[in-house]
């Protein structure tokens, strides 16, 4: 018999190779002159459970470098991330991860 | 206007000038027509194009894939956020008083009007309010910046509220 940690962590792990097939996919915020600084910061923070300075962080990238990387993942909850910023009117879309 | 704040309760207070609300309200209308339109004839249409962008950018099937699988909801959610505006919008003016849900559908749909009139306008980083109102283009600019205002003081007093909650 296994000892009381070996059944958590075997799923993890199962998980955990799952989690790297699937990964190269990512949606990403594009720069736009219309939404304003501090909604974008709160819609990632809304959306993603950012805490402040992250979502902080990834805002001034897209301002500064026109883009940002906002989360990864399969490519379905990469669409399904890509239709909440829509729904929120930021400009997105989901690539594979290049 | 007096812009947006957080208020006891968790509630989000804003109060609008008569003439603001009616402007609003006709907004609404706009937006709510262009909303209702059926794609095929607003295809190519800049403002449309930017409220439902293209998920993927470089491979159009997988483009048309995402459209087909989220446009229809993404256009009842705004159609919901729309009227939920509507109904808690004074038509002549007066206090708007907001809880979470609703501040939401406020933030949501005055970030479509901001949208739609900025690609209308083709407004860029630099773009900036005209000093003086002489034509339509600057009355339409004096709504873009008004709308700006009543969405930032939503979003600042949304901020507010969470870290009041904390």
């Amino acid at each position: 018999m296994a000892g009381p940690l070996a059944p958590t962590r075997a799923p993890e792990t199962t998980v955990e190779e799952h989690g790297d097939l699937d990964r190269p996919w990512v949606t990403i915020v594009w720069n736009d002159p219309v939404n304003l600084m501090t909604y974008v910061t709160f819609v990632l923070q809304e959306l993603f459970g950012y805490d402040e300075p992250t979502a902080t962080t990834l805002m001034l990238q897209v301002h500064h470098e026109g883009k940002a990387i906002v989360s990864s993942g399969p490519r379905e909850r990469m669409e399904h991330d890509t239709s909440r910023l829509h729904a929120y009117g930021l400009w997105a879309s989901y690539q594979r991860d290049s | 206007m007096k812009p947006f704040r957080a208020a006891r309760g968790g509630l989000l207070v804003a109060r609008l000038d008569p003439a603001e609300a009616r402007i609003l309200g006709l907004l609404l209308d706009q937006l709510e027509q262009l909303l209702a339109a059926d794609r095929a004839d607003s295809s190519g249409d800049p403002v449309i194009e930017r409220l439902f962008p293209a998920g993927h950018r470089s491979d159009p099937a997988l483009a048309e894939d995402y459209r087909g699988l989220t446009e229809q909801a993404l256009r009842g959610g705004k159609a919901d956020d729309l009227a939920t505006v509507r109904a808690t919008l004074p038509a002549d003016g007066g206090e708007v008083r907001l809880d979470g849900d609703q501040a939401g559908a406020w933030l949501r749909t005055s970030n479509d009007l901001r949208l739609a009139l900025g690609t209308r306008l083709d407004i860029g980083e630099d773009t900036e309010p005209s000093e003086e109102i002489v034509d339509e283009g600057d009355h339409q600019l004096a709504v873009y910046y008004w709308l700006t205002a009543l969405q930032g003081s939503l979003v600042d007093a949304l901020v507010a509220g969470r870290a009041g909650r904390r």
